[in-house]
C-alpha cells in the first residue's frame, strides 16, 4: 500500500524542479515560492518572480503546475503571482546563493 | 497545511493582493524576423568593408559610405533595436504592446524600404531614396505609433519609459531631417507638367519647398546633424534607458539613485536638442551642447557603474561584460566628440579621418557592441521561449547560457576588440590594407558569433530535453 498523502517537502521538491532559465536556478532556491498550500488533492502556490513584467511568468507558472501535477495525489494545482513583497536576492536560501554566485 | 520556507513569514503577512497581469509579450517570431534581418544586414555591411576599406580611409561624404553607413544602422542597428523593443518594452514596462499586427506590416515596409534606400544611396539617384525613403517613414511611423500607444498603457511611468518616449521622438525627427536632406538634392521640372489641381503637384511643390528651405544650411552640417539625431537621440537614448532596466535585471542589483538616473536622460536631451541647432547652424555653441551630452553621458557612466558595484551576482555574464565594454566607448567618443566640436578646429584630412574615427566607433565600437552583447541574453531568451516553455515542469531544461557556448563568446569578444584597435588605426592613419585587416577581424569575431547563434537556432529543431533525476510518483 502507498502513502498517498502530499508533504510540503515533497511538493517543494517538485517545485525545485523548475528554474528561471535566465539564473539557472530553481524557483524554490530562489526564493520565489512564498507558500504552498496543500488540501487534499489541492495545490495552492503563492509564488513571485525576480522582476514584475517577467516573460517567463506564463512559462514558470504553467510548469509549477506541471510539477505539482506530476505528483499523487494532487489533482488540481492553482498558481498565483504575487509582487508584494517584491523578489530580492536576500529571500535566496543558502543553496541558491550559492548556485547563483549570489552575494551579500 | 503550509510549507515552511526561509521567506514564508514575510510573505504570509504581507501578501494582500493578486499578481497584475502578465506582461503579455508578442509572439517570439516577431522580433526575431527583425533580429535576424538585422544579423543578415551586419554580415553583408561586414563584407562589404572588407571588400571597400578604402571607404573608412577618405573623406565620408560619398555614395558609397553613404550606402554603407545606412546598411548598418537601418538593416543592422534599426531592425535589431526596433524588433528587441517590440519584445523588451512590454517586459521593460509591464505592459502590453499595443498591436503585433502593426509591428508586422512594419517589418515588411521596413524591410522594403531600406533595401531600396541603400540600393539607391549606392546608385546615388536621390529621387528613388526620397521615394523609398517615404516608405522608411511610414514604416517608423507605424512603429512610433505602436510604441506610443504602448508606453500610454504604462502604469507606473518611471526613467525607462522617459528615455524610449524620449528616443521615439528623437527617430521621428531623424527620419524628417533624413527626408528634408533627401528632398534638398532632387530637382522638381517635372512638376511643371503637372496639372494646378493635381495632388501629385501639390506633393512635389512641398517637396521644392522643403528642399529650398534645407539649401539654407550646409549639406554637410544637414547631414551631421541627422546623424547625431539618429545615432545619440535614437540609439544612445535606448542604450541608457534601458540599461537602467537590463543591467539591474540581469545582475540582479538595483537603480542607486533614480534622480541620477533621471538627470543623465533629461540632461542628454536639451543637450542634443542644442548640439543638433547648433550643429546645422555651424553655431560655435556647438562645443557647449557637446559638453553637456557628455556630462550626461558621465552622468549615465557614474550611475551605471554605482548599479554594477552593488550588484548582487557576483559573476558577470560575457553578455553583460560585452554592453559594458560596449558603454565604456563612450569615453573615447567623448573626447572625440569634444574635440571635433572644438570651434578653431582646422579643416583638414587628419580632421576628416577623426570624423570617420568618430563615426565607426560610434556606430561599431559602441552602439553594435552593445546590441550584440544584449543579444546573447535576447535571442536565447526567444529560442528558449518558443521551444522549452511547453516543457517547464516536465522535463529537465537547459538555463539559457546552455543554449551557446561561452568559450566561443569570449573568443568572440577579444576578436571584436583587436578588430576595432586595427580598424581605428587603418582608419587614422589612412592605411586601407590596415583597416581591412581590422574588417577582417571584426569578421572573424561576427563568424564566431554567428556560430553562437546556430548554436542557439540549433535548438529549435533539436531541443535538449532529458529526464529528471529523480521523478515525481505518478
Amino acid at each position: 500500500m502507498t502513502d498517498t498523502t502530499l508533504t510540503e517537502t515533497a511538493a517543494l521538491d517538485a517545485l525545485r524542479q523548475v528554474i528561471d532559465p535566465e539564473i539557472g536556478c530553481n524557483i524554490v532556491d530562489l526564493g520565489m515560492v512564498y507558500s504552498v498550500q496543500i488540501n487534499g488533492g489541492c495545490v495552492r502556490v503563492i509564488m513571485t518572480l525576480t522582476t514584475p513584467g517577467c516573460p517567463m511568468s506564463e512559462s514558470i507558472a504553467a510548469g509549477v503546475q506541471n510539477a505539482l501535477l506530476a505528483l499523487e495525489p494532487v489533482t488540481d494545482a492553482q498558481v498565483e503571482l504575487t509582487f508584494d513583497p517584491p523578489w530580492h536576492p536576500a529571500m535566496m536560501t543558502e543553496a541558491g546563493r550559492a548556485m547563483t554566485g549570489a552575494r551579500f | 497545511m503550509e510549507a515552511a520556507l526561509p521567506i514564508s513569514a514575510v510573505a504570509k503577512s504581507t501578501r494582500k493582493q493578486a499578481a497584475p497581469v502578465a506582461a503579455a509579450a508578442p509572439s517570439v517570431s516577431l522580433p526575431l524576423r527583425f533580429v535576424v534581418t538585422g544579423l543578415l544586414s551586419l554580415f553583408v555591411g561586414a563584407g562589404w568593408l572588407i571588400s571597400r576599406p578604402d571607404l573608412l580611409t577618405t573623406y565620408h561624404y560619398n555614395q558609397f559610405i553613404i550606402a554603407l553607413t545606412h546598411l548598418f544602422v537601418l538593416g543592422w542597428l534599426c531592425s535589431t533595436v526596433m524588433g528587441a523593443m517590440y519584445q523588451l518594452v512590454p517586459v521593460a514596462l509591464e505592459t502590453k504592446l499595443y498591436s503585433e499586427r502593426l509591428a508586422k506590416w512594419q517589418f515588411v515596409i521596413h524591410l522594403v524600404a531600406f533595401v531600396g534606400m541603400v540600393w539607391m544611396f549606392r546608385k546615388w539617384d536621390m529621387k528613388q531614396v526620397g521615394h523609398f525613403g517615404t516608405g522608411m517613414a511610414i514604416g517608423v511611423g507605424l512603429f512610433v505609433y505602436n510604441l506610443t500607444r504602448t508606453l500610454l498603457r504604462v502604469p507606473k511611468w518611471n526613467v525607462v519609459a522617459t528615455a524610449i518616449a524620449s528616443a521615439l521622438v528623437w527617430l521621428s525627427l531623424t527620419v524628417i531631417a533624413g527626408l528634408s536632406i533627401a528632398a534638398a538634392k532632387c530637382s522638381y521640372e517635372s512638376a511643371e507638367g503637372l496639372a494646378t489641381a493635381d495632388g501629385v503637384r501639390q506633393i512635389v511643390s512641398g517637396l521644392r519647398a522643403v528642399g529650398a528651405f534645407m539649401s539654407h544650411f550646409d549639406a554637410l552640417n544637414a547631414m551631421h546633424a541627422h546623424a547625431h539625431l539618429g545615432v545619440v537621440g535614437f540609439f544612445t537614448m535606448l542604450v541608457v534607458g534601458v540599461s537602467y532596466k537590463l543591467v539591474p535585471m540581469f545582475t540582479l542589483g538595483e537603480i542607486q539613485s533614480r534622480r541620477r538616473a533621471n538627470l543623465s536622460v533629461w540632461l542628454l536631451n536639451a543637450g542634443l536638442l542644442g548640439s543638433v541647432i547648433s550643429i546645422l547652424l555651424r553655431s560655435q555653441f556647438k562645443f557647449v551642447f557637446a559638453l553637456v551630452i557628455i556630462a550626461a553621458l558621465a552622468i549615465y557612466g557614474w550611475e551605471l557603474a554605482a548599479i554594477v558595484r552593488a550588484r548582487r551576482r557576483s559573476a558577470l555574464d560575457w553578455g553583460v561584460k560585452s554592453f559594458l565594454t560596449a558603454v565604456a566607448m563612450l569615453a573615447p567618443l567623448s573626447l572625440l566628440a569634444a574635440v571635433l566640436a572644438w570651434p578653431r578646429l582646422p579643416l583638414n584630412p587628419f580632421t576628416g579621418q577623426l570624423e570617420n574615427l568618430y563615426g565607426f566607433l560610434g556606430l561599431i565600437g559602441f552602439v553594435t557592441f552593445a546590441i550584440i552583447g544584449m543579444l546573447h541574453k535576447i535571442i536565447p531568451f526567444l529560442v528558449w521561449f518558443h521551444t522549452y516553455s511547453p516543457h517547464v515542469g516536465k522535463a529537465q531544461l537547459p538555463a539559457l547560457a546552455d543554449l551557446y557556448s561561452e568559450r566561443v563568446q569570449v573568443a568572440s569578444f577579444w576578436t571584436w576588440q583587436a578588430g576595432l584597435v586595427v580598424t581605428c588605426a587603418g582608419i587614422l592613419a589612412e592605411h586601407a590594407a590596415l583597416a581591412r585587416g581590422g574588417a577582417l577581424l571584426l569578421a572573424a569575431s561576427l563568424a564566431l558569433f554567428a556560430v553562437n547563434i546556430g548554436k542557439i537556432l540549433s535548438h529549435i529543431v533539436r531541443p535538449v530535453l532529458k529526464p529528471f533525476p529523480a521523478p515525481a510518483s505518478k
